[in-house]
């Protein structure tokens, strides 16, 4: 074979070679610089993976904790389920427990309407949700009076402890792995006591200012983007109004609390209330809800809207049966990142006057209100070991949110992805 | 390769249409887009029930004059105009007229198809809902369906979505849902050019097939084209419309000469 190619002058390129040997080698370089970059492009993606993982192991590892409580009670644990009517109320489970101990109907009426007592239960003992060390999982179990020195250790820590704990253990003492993040802790009001601290203001509290957030800046955002695309002359106030959009997207969310603070709650004389943070989040949020909009407008095909008004549409009937529809998915994605931006938001809020206590849920506009990152805020400023558990549980809650809202984001996008 | 000619030029005519067929008339109608004059001085009547196309090279006006027809230019930006162009005698520049009522008396059919991401029996119905349709709105999409040629391919899809139609398929979708708003002039600009021989086969056969009912004007860079659907041709150059007749008269026997240079293919 490399005979005959030497006779005929063909250099010799083998059987399966289009090229000849330098060119071969160049190719061959060429494919090896590709594949570097290849790799080097997975790594920023690995990185963020790896990242993302050890925040939420580390705040999931942060949420359990070991402790070893004072355990005089009856020995009995209820069903998980007789906590939660209504939910978070512990006298009931409490009220079982005293049953448990023997205590009379008569004497158990006593002990609730002796509001001293009460209190000091309230303040000095727990009734909690928790995985039972008789193997009995998600059962409560009402504990005692506990020292203000709480042995409170870590999941690994206490792991690595843990025969040592157990051996050290005096009578009517429990070692518990402490979830602090449980059904009960959504339904829990804010508290002095760390055990005692739930979610619940400040989620009733986010929850409020998410639907005002989306109630003012939808109307206020699409409008504009629909104006400013479908209406609006070309010329240099709208190009100045488009350039300032794109500015007021960057500016640094403290200001628009300072803003807030200014207009909202002084001037308009609203004080720190749920409609003044959320026409401050709302102000935040526009520039980018418009500019979303205005994208996802920009993207329905223009042979669409000639065909509208070609078939004799008016303009507003081209918008709202051709543009609109049509622009919808990209709409409403826009509008859930930018309100999973506001949920998150702490900064603004600090300024227009997020409570960092709420002792009653929000029930109208005109509330006092605390938000989930305020509260887990607040939690972590706690000079107490057991706080940073029950922060841990909020930003678990927190994240849960926003990965919902990220899903619904990212299913709307595919329900209503079109090609043309 | 273009060719200078004089903005006054007095359009060659062979056997001009008079008043009574006229359906649409174009009377010394000029048009700018800003500055740039796009259309000079244009005269051309459409007679009734009969195709009428539009030929000359890229940028010549044509599409320019055929969306005069029906304002569709109103939607361009500084665009404005002088002259008169009246539909069934009515001046449709008058400033009492409104383009969106002109709109559904002379239809139109674009380029590339163009049906809207809902099913095909909502993009027929889409003119007629506008309005807010009173009669029989089924009985409408179906007649408009069978008068484009298309209710034997669609009756089981009408529930589907347009997009999915082939694309021949979907320019007869346009075509049916231009005249379910029941306009009496059909302007098509080059509705075949976006597809293949066989497709661009049946559109002909139907251009030929509706023009009992309808008044169409064409718009084709297909000479062969024009010569195959058309009963008049008119010739345009650089926004002047340099000779206008019947369409035997314009492919034989051509009065001026730049007319017959395009048609022999020497320019454009």
């Amino acid at each position: 074979m490399s005979e005959a190619a030497t006779e005929t002058g063909v250099p010799d390129v083998g059987a399966n070679n289009l090229l000849d040997a330098r060119e071969r080698a160049r190719l061959a370089a060429r494919r090896r610089r590709g594949a570097v970059f290849r790799w080097l492009t997975l790594v920023p993606v690995l990185l963020a993976i790896a990242l993302i993982t050890t925040l939420f192991a580390d705040i999931a590892i942060g949420s359990i904790s070991w402790q070893v409580i004072e355990a005089n009670n009856s020995g009995q644990d209820f069903a998980w389920s007789e906590g939660f009517r209504p939910l978070g109320t512990w006298q009931r489970v409490v009220g079982l427990e005293l049953v448990a101990q023997g205590m009379s109907e008569a004497d158990i009426d006593a002990f609730f309407g002796d509001s001293e007592t009460v209190r000091k239960f309230r303040a000095r003992n727990r009734v909690e949700l928790m995985w039972s060390v008789n193997g009995r999982p998600l059962r409560w179990l009402v504990t005692s009076s506990r020292d203000d020195g709480v042995d409170d250790l870590g999941l690994f820590e206490g792991w690595r402890q843990r025969s040592e704990l157990l051996a050290s253990l005096e009578a009517d003492q429990l070692l518990v792995l402490n979830p602090w993040f449980d059904v009960a802790f959504l339904g829990k009001n804010a508290s002095r006591t760390p055990v005692m601290s739930g979610l619940m203001s400040a989620l009733l509290g986010s929850l409020w200012v998410i639907v005002l957030v989306i109630v003012i800046s939808l109307p206020i955002g699409v409008g504009t983007a629909i104006y400013l695309e479908e209406y609006a002359p070309d010329n240099t106030v709208t190009r100045f109004l488009e350039l300032n959009l794109r500015n007021l997207a960057g500016v640094p969310s403290i200001v628009y609390g300072i803003l807030g603070l200014a207009v909202f709650v002084r001037l308009m004389n609203l004080g720190p209330v749920i409609l003044a943070a959320a026409m401050t989040l709302s102000l935040l949020i526009l520039p980018v809800v418009v500019i979303a909009s205005r994208e996802a407008i920009r993207a329905v095909p223009d042979s669409l809207r000639q065909a509208s008004y070609g078939l004799g549409a008016t303009r507003w009937q081209t918008i709202g049966r051709v543009v609109l529809p049509n622009a919808v998915g990209g709409i409403v994605t826009g509008i859930i990142l930018s309100v999973a931006r506001a949920i998150g938001e702490t900064a603004p809020l600090l300024l227009v006057g997020a409570a960092a206590f709420v002792p009653r849920l929000p029930e109208s506009p005109l509330s006092p209100y605390t938000v989930i990152p305020i509260q887990i805020f607040s939690w972590i400023s706690e000079n107490d070991v057991e706080f940073p558990h029950v922060a841990s549980a909020g930003i678990l809650v927190l994240l849960v949110v926003l990965l919902v809202l990220y899903s619904v984001a990212f299913y709307v996008r595919r329900r209503f992805e079109r090609t043309w | 390769m273009s060719q200078a000619v004089p903005k006054d030029h007095e359009t060659v005519r062979t056997d001009s249409i008079g008043a009574p067929e006229a359906v649409v008339a174009i009377r010394d109608f000029d048009l700018w887009y800003g500055d740039f004059q796009a259309l000079h001085n244009v005269s051309l009547t459409v007679p009734r029930n009969q195709v009428t196309a539009l030929i000359g090279a890229s940028g010549c006006g044509k599409s320019t004059l055929l969306r005069s027809i029906n304002r569709m230019n109103d939607l361009i930006p500084g665009v404005h105009t002088r002259g008169v162009v009246t539909y069934e005698g009515i001046d449709l520049y008058d400033g009492a007229v409104d383009p969106v009522e002109v709109r559904r008396r002379v239809g139109i059919v674009f380029q590339k198809p163009n049906p809207f991401p809902k099913t095909v029996y909502d993009n027929v119905a889409f003119g007629p809902r506008l309005n807010g349709y009173r009669g029989d709105l089924d009985a409408l999409v179906e007649k408009s369906l069978r008068s484009a040629a298309l209710w034997d391919e669609v009756r089981d899809k009408l529930r589907q979505s347009g997009l999915g139609l082939s694309g021949g398929q979907q320019q007869r979708l346009c075509i049916a849902r231009a005249m379910a708003t029941e306009p009496e002039v059909i302007l098509m600009d080059e509705p075949t050019s976006a597809l293949d021989p066989i497709a661009t086969d049946r559109i002909e056969e139907l251009i030929h097939e509706i023009k009992q009912d309808y008044t169409v004007i064409i718009v084709t860079h297909n000479m062969q084209q024009a010569g195959r659907v058309s009963d008049r041709t008119a010739f345009m150059h650089l926004g002047v419309l340099i000779e206008e007749g019947p369409t035997d008269v314009i492919f034989t026997n051509p009065k001026h000469e730049m007319t017959e240079r395009y048609i022999s293919g020497h320019f454009g």
